[in-house]
């Protein structure tokens, strides 16, 4: 027998709270709101709208500096569909609402080569990260992602700026834990591709970016977000 | 021309590249494949070779969309699973230190979403001998057929009630361009005839599954 999408949620929900106080995630919230709060003043926290990130800006607003600067990459329509953005930009706005929301959009998002060009998304990218001119940029990134994420450490020195890691020390389960205690808003496709790849492993990345076919991503996006294959649906956001 | 209904009977479940399967994509790809031989694995990529075994399908069209459903997955209760492998290069490996995480020689790690089904159903309308003859040489239906996936067992083709190609009871049973509608329920960009990669056919389609009404 399987369970209804709403039974699925809701098992799942329950875990996730009762996760909340057996992993310690309280602490461990208190303990990342603590090595970050020195860098905030000249800091800026990049925020992608996923769930990690979503909980690093929720942990630092209401535990360090609700005023804070955030920076917001918008990748275009053609790499992360409108509807998806919009929920994205409602999240931070609900989450921090007295925050510096700096957004920069990817002039070659509205582009569909895009898609498969991505060199040039990581030039735009840096060079934009370099104009912003902040010292710091606090990113959502975790330990227990990758062996790659875990060698780079807490902290990393780049040549412009130093990336801090607040919650490097979460995992996937203190991240949904903290997201679901704290009602933190996050896009809804999550629950589509959790389904199907599982909570662990579910993260929000570009839609049909062929940067990642090497990880099966864009044969997925086929199947679970069709919709947006062929087009990028409308541009604008209201 | 006459109604038919195609039974495939599957030995493995089917993997996914999109959340159907086109029975018109089906044929024309068998159907060039004879034609061809060995040389359909060296087309062109930016010229559709499929356009030519176009006018040869066995099919019926009403404007230009062939009468040919997408697939039904029975049960209708299997839901989508997740399979994840590593396609490593098998080939003569040069000597020396040969780069696997990119390049030529780059290793995949894919995913791919699976329906464990066991029958998958299509509805068109066209040449019966020819289906036939033309269903008898599937051996695997979907992607990764290679590895396994969507073996079939056997196919079954009979005559269908009515012509449910296009449309059965209010719903659309296929990509329709919204132009060849009255009305519709739900609309996307949609390829609506072979080659199904191709951008040039793409238009706004009502959504198969959904209600519809035609012009």
């Amino acid at each position: 027998m399987t369970a209804s999408g709403d039974e699925w949620l809701e098992r799942w929900r329950e875990y996730f709270l009762a996760w909340y106080d057996e992993g310690g995630v309280e602490a461990k919230a208190e303990e990342a709101a603590s090595f970050a709060e020195p860098y905030l003043e000249e800091g800026i926290v990049s925020v992608s709208g996923g769930k990690d990130s979503m909980a690093m800006l929720h942990i630092l607003v209401t535990r360090c500096k609700p005023d804070l600067c955030v920076f917001h990459w918008d990748h275009g329509p053609w790499l992360m569909p409108r509807e998806v953005e919009r929920e994205i930009l409602e999240g931070i706005a609900a989450v921090a609402p007295r925050a510096r929301l700096i957004v920069r959009e990817y002039a070659l998002g509205s582009e569909e080569r895009s898609r498969w060009d991505w060199r040039t998304w990581y030039k735009a990218f840096f060079s934009t990260l370099a104009q912003l001119g902040y010292r710091y940029h606090l990113l959502g990134i975790r330990a227990d992602e990758s062996c790659r994420r875990r060698a780079r450490g807490r902290i990393v020195r780049r040549r412009q700026w130093t990336e801090v890691h607040p919650i490097y020390y979460f995992t996937w389960r203190d991240t949904w834990a903290y997201v679901f205690k704290h009602g933190v808003p996050f896009p809804r496709v999550y629950f589509r591709y959790a389904r199907l790849v599982g909570w662990d492993r579910v993260r929000l990345v570009t839609f049909f970016d062929r940067e990642f076919e090497k990880y099966g991503s864009p044969q997925l996006d086929s199947v679970l977000s069709w919709r947006w294959r062929n087009s990028p649906g409308p541009t604008g956001i209201t | 021309m006459e109604p038919l209904e195609v039974v495939f009977y599957l030995r493995t479940p089917v993997a996914l590249g999109f959340p159907w399967l086109n029975f018109d994509s089906l044929l024309a790809h068998i159907l060039l494949r004879e034609e061809l031989g060995e040389r359909y694995y060296a087309l062109p990529t930016k010229v559709p070779a499929a356009a030519a075994v176009e006018a040869h399908l066995p099919l019926k069209r009403w404007r230009d969309v062939p009468v040919a459903s997408v697939s039904i997955f029975e049960p209708p209760s299997a839901q989508l699973q997740l399979f994840s492998f590593f396609k490593r290069g098998d080939f003569p490996f040069p000597r020396g230190r040969v780069d696997r995480a990119r390049g030529f020689f780059k290793d995949y790690y894919l995913r791919v979403a699976y329906a464990p089904v066991q029958r998958v159903r299509f509805f068109c309308t066209g040449e019966r001998e020819e289906v036939e003859r033309l269903c008898r040489m599937v051996p695997a239906l979907g992607k990764e057929r290679n590895i396994g996936f969507g073996f079939v067992k056997r196919v079954e083709v009979r005559e269908a009630e009515e012509e449910w190609g296009l449309v059965k009871d209010g719903k659309a049973m296929r990509p329709i361009p919204i132009e060849y509608l009255r009305w519709w329920e739900d609309a996307a960009p949609l390829a609506y005839k072979p080659p199904y990669w191709d951008k040039r056919s793409v238009k706004l389609c009502c959504v198969p599954f959904t209600r519809v009404e035609l012009a």
